[in-house]
């Protein structure tokens, strides 16, 4: 399984039971999903999914096609100054967007994060903030 | 190294060395000195009994989280003079139960106000950092200590001591965490995912000091070290040393003022507390083979035991035994199934600290001295003795009062009546749990026109069992704002309730 972060912007939400439209786009593959997060954040409902690995380009395709974003874009930013390295945040991190480098130093790929914010609150030095 | 092993030739065949000599080579500049890691190829290259001869000191560290931290500070007297009765440094409470005005601050302590986000190693921190501390403290006066009240500000430099003390630093190994409840448990060993979803493990492996020395032949009382960036001292085994199970510990310490906050740095861990990460190097003097051979240690050979936290006992369930190689990878194999695996300490700032433990040695700035007693090897780490017995569930459960589910909703209420109680119990003819229904469920069901039980029922209900401890069921309904709990065994069936009535 993997994890995706989808958003059903705000101008799409006619009724309050619009964002079942986000699943129903996932149902019609035939494929079993996991609702890890569900939440409203500013540009509208967010929801963090887990899915089959091989399924996540229809997927993707299918909830585009419906104006559903799938967030590619980081949504983290790691204070330097702050970070000690000591690696809290790795193990908990579902697409490897947090890891170490060769010289066990931590390592952030802004492409990899799917902003599910998991993170957040296992940092011990308050380094990892939401952009 | 093969430069190393042609300069040395005329060293001969000596096998063992003493720590005189060591001193005398770090003197006169042909000391040969490697950190631990750097041993591990030495050896593998060169053998034993070459590494024996040829290299003098190998240096060792860790950079973790070590929850037994704190420091000693004398501020010096006020005029006229106050004898502390509570004192705190940034409004974290330091702990006074010495002279007038001596005070311990310690690295959990949290922060009256901000409690989780500032607490006791956050003032270390700020210490070490040059930063003003504000001090504010009160007294019940006395003849010879006349002053109330104290509220003033003050920076490292301007008080007489500031010793950092660790009365447990360094262990030896630690375990590796997972949780294999259903809710994501907050620990010390920081954010545990549910069902196996994560794993956190702590130290160096084979770069830890006391991995390097583990029958602590030259460790002990006086052995200096690199301590937060400075130079400090053991003084003695660690509390909770516990040596027969290779957990040993230490007890550290040294001159605040003389470190850095690179190697001091105050933590929170989410909904734990706050905690000190410190940096710790030691260096192991190569006096005979035997010391060249342990120094080598690889993260292969240093095992420690998958621990499960989602049994919150002393004793938790240990689910495999696995080395400190396979916890450094990235993952870990659990079940079957592959877990993702961090660490909690960093491995970049204890390499930093063995390598620039190696260059203090090599720059002639730092001597080895044997310590003056060697930490004890038979030592054992006994449970708290409890006066009054631990009370489990099964001590104050009482019968559960059950309706099936296909029960009507007035026999239900009837029953809730007649018995005079809040809670009724929903399985099936098996006794299988289903639910639950409280007197309020049923009030609602009259006020929402509601007639069928199955529209009432609460269907995930928390649960406990028998051998369960009072306190953590206690803990559950306080969490859950919940007033019971149906007691279930392994199969899901009811044995009994427990109550808010039973706990108080």
């Amino acid at each position: 399984m993997t994890v995706i972060n989808v958003t059903l912007p705000f101008g799409l939400i006619k009724k309050v039971d619009d964002y079942s439209k986000v699943i129903n786009v996932i149902l019609e593959q035939h494929i079993s999903v996991n609702i890890l997060k569900f939440s409203t954040g500013q540009s509208g409902i967010n929801l963090l999914l887990d899915i089959p690995e091989d399924k996540i380009n229809s997927i993707t395709e299918a909830l585009q096609k419906n104006d559903i974003i799938v967030n590619k874009k980081g949504r983290v930013i790691i204070e330097i100054d702050l970070c000690i390295d000591c690696g809290a945040c790795v193990s908990l991190c579902p697409t490897d967007a947090l890891h170490m480098d060769e010289k066990e130093l931590l390592e952030y790929s802004l492409e990899a994060c799917i902003g599910c914010l998991i993170c957040i609150d296992a940092c011990p030095r308050f380094a990892i903030e939401e952009t | 190294m093969k430069k190393i092993t042609e300069s040395n030739k005329n060293i001969g065949d000596i096998l063992t060395k003493t720590y005189a000599e060591i001193n005398e080579r770090i003197k006169n500049g042909s000391v040969i000195v490697l950190t631990a890691e750097e041993m591990i190829d030495f050896v593998d290259e060169h053998g034993v009994k070459v590494a024996a001869d040829e290299v003098d000191v190998v240096t060792t560290g860790t950079f973790g989280p070590m929850c037994s931290s704190g420091a000693f500070l004398n501020f010096g007297h006020t005029d006229p003079p106050i004898k502390f009765e509570h004192l705190w440094l940034n409004d974290v409470h330091a702990y006074h139960g010495n002279a007038a005005v001596d005070c311990y601050i310690g690295c959990t302590r949290m922060a009256d106000i901000s409690p989780f986000e500032y607490g006791g190693g956050h003032v270390i921190e700020d210490l070490v950092s040059g930063k003003p501390i504000r001090l504010k403290g009160n007294s019940y006066t006395t003849d010879c200590y006349p002053l109330a009240e104290v509220d003033t500000e003050f920076t490292i430099d301007d008080i007489n001591q500031a010793i950092l003390c660790n009365p447990r630093n360094g262990y030896q190994r630690y375990v590796c965490a997972v949780n294999s409840s259903e809710k994501t448990l907050y620990t010390y060993m920081g954010k545990l995912l549910p069902n196996f979803g994560n794993a956190h493990y702590a130290g160096a492996g084979s770069l830890s000091p006391l991995s390097n020395d583990p029958d602590y032949e030259t460790i002990g009382l006086g052995t200096r070290i690199f301590l937060g960036g400075g130079i400090g001292y053991v003084i003695g085994e660690g509390t909770q040393h516990s040596p027969s199970n290779r957990f040993g510990t230490l007890f550290l310490k040294g001159d605040l003022k003389q470190m850095t906050p690179e190697y001091l740095r105050g933590v929170t861990y989410e909904k734990y507390g706050t905690s000190l990460f410190v940096g710790v190097g030691i260096p192991i003097p190569i006096l005979n083979e035997g010391l060249a051979k342990k120094t080598a240690v690889s993260d292969e050979s240093l095992l420690t035991d998958v621990v499960d936290y989602g049994v919150p006992r002393r004793d938790r369930p240990k689910l495999r035994q696995l080395n400190y190689k396979e916890l450094k990878s990235g993952s870990i194999e659990l079940n079957g199934k592959k877990i993702k695996c961090s660490s909690l300490s960093s491995l970049y700032h204890a390499r930093k600290i063995a390598e620039t433990l190696k260059n203090w040695i090599l720059n002639g700035d730092f001597l080895l001295n044997p310590p003056a007693e060697t930490l004890p090897t038979d030592t054992i780490f006994k449970p708290m003795k409890l006066t009054s017995e631990l009370k489990f569930v099964k001590d104050l459960k009482k019968d559960a009062e059950i309706c099936y589910e296909d029960c009507d909703i007035k026999i239900v209420a009837e029953k809730i009546v007649r018995k005079n109680i809040n809670h009724i119990v929903i399985t099936d003819r098996d006794h299988t749990l289903k639910g639950i229904v409280t007197s309020f469920d049923i009030t609602k069901a009259i006020a929402e026109d509601k007639h069928e039980l199955n529209e009432i029922i609460t269907k995930r209900v928390f649960i406990t069992k028998d051998n369960e401890p009072i306190s953590n069921a206690a803990r559950k309904m306080k969490i859950n704002k919940i007033s019971a709990l149906p007691v279930i065994d392994d199969e899901r069936k009811v044995v009994g309730i427990i109550t808010s009535e039973e706990l108080m």
